[in-house]
């Protein structure tokens, strides 16, 4: 196998090498030889995806050589003037900067890449993030309720207006948001999960407790309808269902509480049985999540 | 004889597969950058996109968060918040003409049609030239007389054996058989292809965007504002007794 048929394959094993520090450092290892072999000069569509993956998992495990010849690549293939390039270049460079005055120079170059051309989303993404790094969740709130104003069918702008919402303890406007995402994804069974938890916390922090933990109980319910599996959904139903019963079970039927409870400690054990025996086909979930649902789980085995 | 017929078939073959390449490379390099929107334009296509996501996915939301939004949206589609030039309201629409987006549009249509035209007269005199009324193979099975007009356009005998195929219709099973080799030369998503081009033409509307040049963005908005306003009367959450269903089926 050439090493970009290596890499192909290992990415459609996981999609999001980003996601967890282990699948991009096994990617970004793979950089220097990838980047050095003569696949790389190919110009396929998968090619350059694989370039973009890449520089980010170099950036992330601190290989700058590495991250900097993809860009440059990028660049020439793309022109470095392409508002993709422009974010990835952005990107490198906030990775790279080394002092706080240096961001703030970066910050300014995004905001003259705005003023000079509004409609470049990938770069006001970019500004979004930098205040958030910088520690001014405010100035980032603003700037994403305006992003959405003008662009209300985006769903990644939603769900990170939502999280620094969740941040700054504005529980309900978090809420907003999610559903907003639901609107564009309405089986994102994730987002319906995360309003199950958003609906706990709200309920644990004044507000109608009761009330609170029955919409959470619903949530977690159509995320695990919509995802079997979910390992979240079933830590929350049975989080929340715990809950409910040592308060005596207000506001919902106490069989079906008693039911779901049931039925979320068992698809739990389940899951965390196979996947530290490492089955096949059990193998994606988290081990951080699996870890934590066999903590909930001990007590009560 | 036998021979001299079959020579000029198998250049033509190519001749058809050469102009199909030639093609897809004419189309692509015509083909001018999708031309980029300015703010306004974006909020105008977006917002109105979010007021018909709601309307089809208004059963994601429990009935509260539907209805303030649903207010809130139809408010503002009816005051015109949206728009991209709010003072052109009431006004007849303009001549798509003079809209430079929608000239762009029409630009590339225009474009496209002339790279499907110009080599279609080419290949069709060339036809015409060489091979026309003549009979160029014999199917090896009976076919009943219904295939004649099928197989044998371009050549007028009424007593002529079904099994025997014109040139000419040889020309267009050749037509259609030719897709899989463009897609093996040039990829999947190419535009050698005439069929393709030819369905678009058919139906322009399926690819074109929303806003078209010569729509009125007020009208749609007023039109999506309705819309909300009928589907606000049939609000059903999904999540009602989500709870039963989880212990019934899972």
């Amino acid at each position: 196998m050439t090493i970009l048929q290596t890499l192909m394959s290992y990415l459609s094993l996981h999609p999001q090498p980003l996601k967890t520090p282990s699948t991009s450092l096994q990617l970004a290892q793979h950089a220097p030889t990838f980047l050095s072999s003569s696949d790389a000069s190919r110009d396929t569509q998968e090619v350059w995806f694989l370039y973009e993956q890449l520089l980010l998992s170099s950036l992330r495990c601190e290989d700058d050589s590495s991250a900097r010849l993809c860009l440059q690549r990028l660049g020439d293939r793309f022109g470095v003037k392409t508002s993709r390039v422009r974010a990835l270049t952005g990107l490198y460079d906030e990775a790279t900067a080394s002092s706080k005055p240096a961001l703030e120079e970066i910050l300014k170059r995004y905001n003259k890449l705005i003023s000079e051309d509004p409609t470049n989303t990938p770069i006001e993404k970019r500004r979004i993030t930098l205040l958030q790094s910088l520690g001014r969740p405010d100035e980032a709130i603003t700037a994403l309720t305006k992003l959405v104003t003008h662009s209300p069918t985006d769903a990644e702008a939603w769900s990170h207006l939502a999280e620094m919402y969740k941040d700054q303890g504005l529980y309900s406007q978090s809420v907003f948001c999610l559903e907003e995402v639901l609107l564009i994804h309405p089986n994102a069974y994730n987002i319906h999960a995360r309003l199950g938890e958003l609906a706990y916390i709200q309920a644990l922090t004044g507000g109608n407790e009761a009330e609170g933990c029955a919409d959470a109980v619903r949530y977690f319910c159509r995320s695990v309808e919509l995802c079997e599996w979910y390992l979240r959904g079933w830590y929350g139903l049975r989080l929340v269902t715990d809950r409910i019963l040592a308060q005596g079970g207000k506001g919902m039927k106490k069989e079906t509480v008693e039911g779901l409870n049931l039925k979320a400690t068992k698809r739990l054990a389940e899951i965390v049985r196979r996947a530290t025996a490492g089955e096949e086909g059990w193998k994606g979930f988290d081990p951080a999540e699996v870890q934590a649902a066999k903590e909930l789980l001990e007590p009560a085995s | 004889m036998k021979k001299r017929r079959n020579e000029p078939e198998a250049d033509r073959r190519y001749l058809k597969i050469l102009t199909g390449v030639l093609r897809h490379y004419a189309t692509v390099l015509m083909q001018s950058d999708p031309k980029k929107l300015d703010l306004k334009a974006l909020k105008e296509q977006r917002n109105l996109m979010r007021g018909i996501n709601l309307r089809q996915n208004a059963g994601q939301l429990p009935l509260h968060s539907f209805i303030s939004r649903k207010n809130t949206l139809v408010a503002d589609y009816k005051r015109g918040a949206y728009l991209k030039d709010p003072e052109s309201v009431g006004k007849p629409a303009g001549n798509p003409m003079s809209d430079p987006a929608g000239m762009d549009q029409m630009m590339n249509m225009l474009k496209g049609n002339m790279a499907m035209i110009v080599p279609q007269t080419l290949i069709m005199g060339w036809i015409n030239a060489f091979f026309s009324g003549f009979v160029i193979m014999k199917l090896p099975f009976p076919l009943t007389i219904r295939f004649k007009t099928m197989l044998q356009s371009g050549i007028a005998t009424r007593d002529l054996d079904v099994r025997w195929v014109s040139s000419l219709s040889w020309y267009f099973l050749n037509l259609f058989g030719l897709r899989s080799i463009f897609n093996y030369i040039l990829g999947s998503d190419n535009s050698a292809d005439q069929m393709s081009a030819q369905m678009q033409q058919m139906n322009p509307a399926a690819g074109a965007s929303m806003f078209g040049p010569g729509q009125d963005p007020n009208k749609m908005f007023l039109a999506e504002a309705e819309n909300l306003e009928v589907a606000g009367g049939t609000h059903e959450w999904v999540i009602e007794g989500v709870e039963d269903r989880v212990l019934q089926f899972l």
